[in-house]
């Protein structure tokens, strides 16, 4: 009977708590195209053995409630690493500081795992050397969705239409070279002491780019009276003020993975190494401005640098009128491989689409051949898509219509 | 000479409840050895002539009154005020002493410090706290940051220029890592349920940010952002001069860091991990 009763048991967890398993390679000798079109040695976190890491590192993605295990194996040789779950309070085996839980050699890997707990944004990042090793590219993000997986902030907080983050760090492409990156590791001393450079940062990034790499690449793309959330997370050694258009009303809602007490209504929001904050923006107007992230020396105050991100809100009641282009589908929705997009046209013109993801990367787009007057329909190959939440828009020179879809 | 300046923030209506508590600190002047013995000139409010880096931690009731006798026991002349204080701003020849009564009414981490020739007199020690409201599980972290060349240049009564600050050493109770460790009034010690208090100020001319592993905090004071508190986080911006009540209620055992985000600032002497970097133990 007490067997029957375990089996029940595991039986009723399996179908309650899902379970979400993450493969991530940490490599030393990534390639990194800055905005001047040089390349930059960095440290991160890749998906696959044969994909150089990305800047950030690939999201983490799981549901409130979730079991998340995260196999980590490192390929790069000369160094070890861990991975530290920033701000998901998880116990001290799984904390990935290399001195009071463990650290992963070259060639061998590690398990972590935590129950994902409060629905928020959160990070991950090498503990190892960290101040080299962060500014070298070894972290990314984490979101913890609602137990439903549903598009609202956390469980019984406020629904959202698009989903936009923002990953606020720098690069100081001096510490990029072989001389600072290859460091000594001393495996039997307790603390793995470094030497660390002055640190004059010269590049300033949002998702691992910055100046003309942002255009098309980071944005908000909206519609009026869309409730549009912002994930920030700054990971770098400036601090950085957000400043939100006004029309956007931006509040902020939540900070380090939990609901604020009470909302807080301002367009400028200061976020600092290690920070988060989720902020919902909704503009009644139509609206072409830009986000303003400034960068903050932490020593003197000096402002260092500004980066902006394009937003572009559309009338939504001018959407019907955008080229004549009325009745926009997407079947199937969720989508595996294929997606159709189904719409009709009362007015020839010429049109493109474009698929990105929720944090606002473009994932691919394309020019579309011309289509007859009425009803049409194309489709798209989303086979090597990643599973997770999208926008397809379809364009027409400034207008444009959005529509989502979720990726199996 | 001595004067006596009377400081109520607010009317203390139930003053039978009320202790006045006594303490008399001493403006030092001596070195500060830092990890790698390196020394640098150093200032210090301390409980006696002995000059000892660390400032001495007051701490009262909410409603007590703290009656504190401030000696100049350096040879040059200083002063003595309390953040977010008006009128208080004392002089202190040196050999000189000055009086104080301080209450509040709040639970509140209060920087005491030398005003004058701001930010250099503070800057080089002259700056500590005043916790309102202890409890038996209260922590203090006074958090500084030093460029050990610029000590000196002050201490002979030079000028430096604060648009190039680029500090080299990072202390918390004027110790750093792995030291801050063996400071008991530092390192949080305490079992699963306990309320612990921490009372933490930022004395430095550097921002910083505070990342607790292991578990969130609940800003229960805040000097610079009253809307802060009551919000649940597991990192602490904080600006110069500005400070924080955090209240960490742990809920799993285990032995888990609180460092400086700003990853420069756990570094000593340009080495890591010798800054602002220590752990929490929870049994």
């Amino acid at each position: 009977m007490k067997v029957l009763f375990f089996f029940f048991w595991i039986f009723i967890i399996n179908i309650t708590f899902s379970q979400t398993n993450i493969f991530l390679i940490g490599r030393t000798l990534g390639e990194k195209v800055i905005a001047t079109g040089d390349t930059l040695r960095v440290f991160g976190f890749a998906p696959n053995l044969g994909a150089h890491p990305p800047i950030p590192g690939p999201l983490i993605e799981a549901n409130q409630g979730d079991s998340v295990h995260i196999d980590f194996w490192n390929v790069s040789q000369l160094h070890h690493h861990t991975i530290h779950l920033h701000g998901l309070d998880v116990n001290q085996a799984n904390d990935g500081v290399p001195m009071l839980s463990f650290s992963v050699d070259h060639m061998d890997h590690g398990w972590y795992h935590f129950k994902a707990p409060h629905a928020g944004t959160y990070l991950y990042h090498c503990h190892v050397g960290s101040t080299i090793h962060l500014q070298a590219g070894m972290y990314g993000p984490i979101i913890i969705r609602p137990s439903d997986g549903s598009n609202t902030t956390w469980d019984g907080g406020y629904p959202f239409d698009t989903e936009t983050m923002l990953f606020m760090s720098e690069f100081d492409t001096f510490w990029h070279t072989d001389s600072i990156l290859d460091h000594e590791h001393d495996t039997t001393a307790v603390y793995d002491p470094l030497e660390i450079p002055p640190y004059t940062p010269d590049y300033f990034l949002i998702n691992g780019l910055s100046d003309q790499q942002l255009k098309d690449s980071v944005e908000l793309l909206s519609i009026t009276n869309y409730e549009n959330y912002f994930r920030l997370v700054n990971i770098g050694y400036c601090s950085n003020k957000v400043i939100f258009p006004s029309a956007l009303s931006a509040e902020i809602i939540d900070s380090d993975g939990r609901p604020l007490p009470t909302i807080e209504t301002t367009d400028t929001i200061e976020i600092y190494p290690g920070e988060r904050y989720g902020v919902l923006a909704k503009s009644a107007i139509p609206i072409n401005d830009s986000i303003q992230i400034q960068y903050f020396d932490m020593m003197t105050g000096e402002l260092k640098n500004t980066q902006y991100v394009s937003v572009e809100i559309t009338d939504a009641n001018k959407l019907s009128e955008f080229g004549d282009l009325t009745e926009l589908t997407l079947v199937p929705n969720p989508v595996d491989n294929e997606l159709s997009v189904n719409f009709n046209l009362l007015k020839k013109i010429p049109l493109s689409y474009r698929i990105t993801s929720y944090d606002g990367k473009l994932i691919f787009a394309k020019n579309l051949p011309n289509f007859d007057l009425g009803k049409n329909s194309f489709k798209i190959n989303t086979s090597s898509l990643k599973s997770g939440r999208y926008l397809m828009s379809l364009i027409n020179h400034k207008n444009i219509v959005s529509k989502k879809f979720i990726k199996l | 000479m001595r004067r006596l300046f009377l400081i109520h923030f607010l009317i203390i209506s139930c003053g039978v409840y009320s202790a006045t508590v006594n303490k008399t600190i001493y403006i030092n002047a001596g070195q500060m050895t830092c990890f790698d013995g390196n020394q640098m000139f150093y200032n210090a409010f301390n409980e006696s002539t002995v000059f000892n880096n660390q400032n001495t931690q007051l701490s009262i009731q909410v409603g007590d009154s703290l009656l504190l006798k401030i000696i100049n026991n350096d040879s040059i002349i200083h002063g003595f005020d309390i953040k977010w204080t008006n009128g208080l701003n004392q002089i202190i020849p040196s050999g000189d002493s000055s009086e104080i009564i301080f209450s509040s009414q709040e639970v509140g981490a209060f920087i005491y410090f030398d005003p004058l020739n701001y930010p250099n007199n503070a800057y080089v020690g002259l700056s500590g706290i005043i916790a309102v409201g202890i409890n038996t599980n209260s922590y203090f972290w006074n958090i500084k940051d030093h460029k050990l060349s610029w000590n000196d240049t002050i201490g002979n009564g030079n000028q430096v220029n604060w648009l190039s600050y680029y500090p080299d050493y990072f202390t918390i109770n004027g110790k750093s890592n792995p030291n801050i460790n063996l400071d008991t009034s530092a390192r949080v010690v305490g079992n699963i349920g306990d309320t612990i208090l921490i009372f933490m100020a930022n004395t430095g001319q550097a921002e910083h940010s505070i990342h607790f592993h292991g578990y969130h905090c609940e800003i229960i004071s805040s000097s610079f952002n009253a809307n802060h508190v009551g919000r649940s986080k597991d990192t602490f911006p904080i600006k110069v001069m500005e400070s924080y009540v955090l209240k960490l209620i742990p809920h799993q055992t285990g032995e888990y860091p609180v460092h400086d985000h700003n990853l420069l600032a756990i570094t000593g002497g340009g080495l890591y991990p010798f800054g602002m970097f220590l752990t929490i133990l929870i049994q």
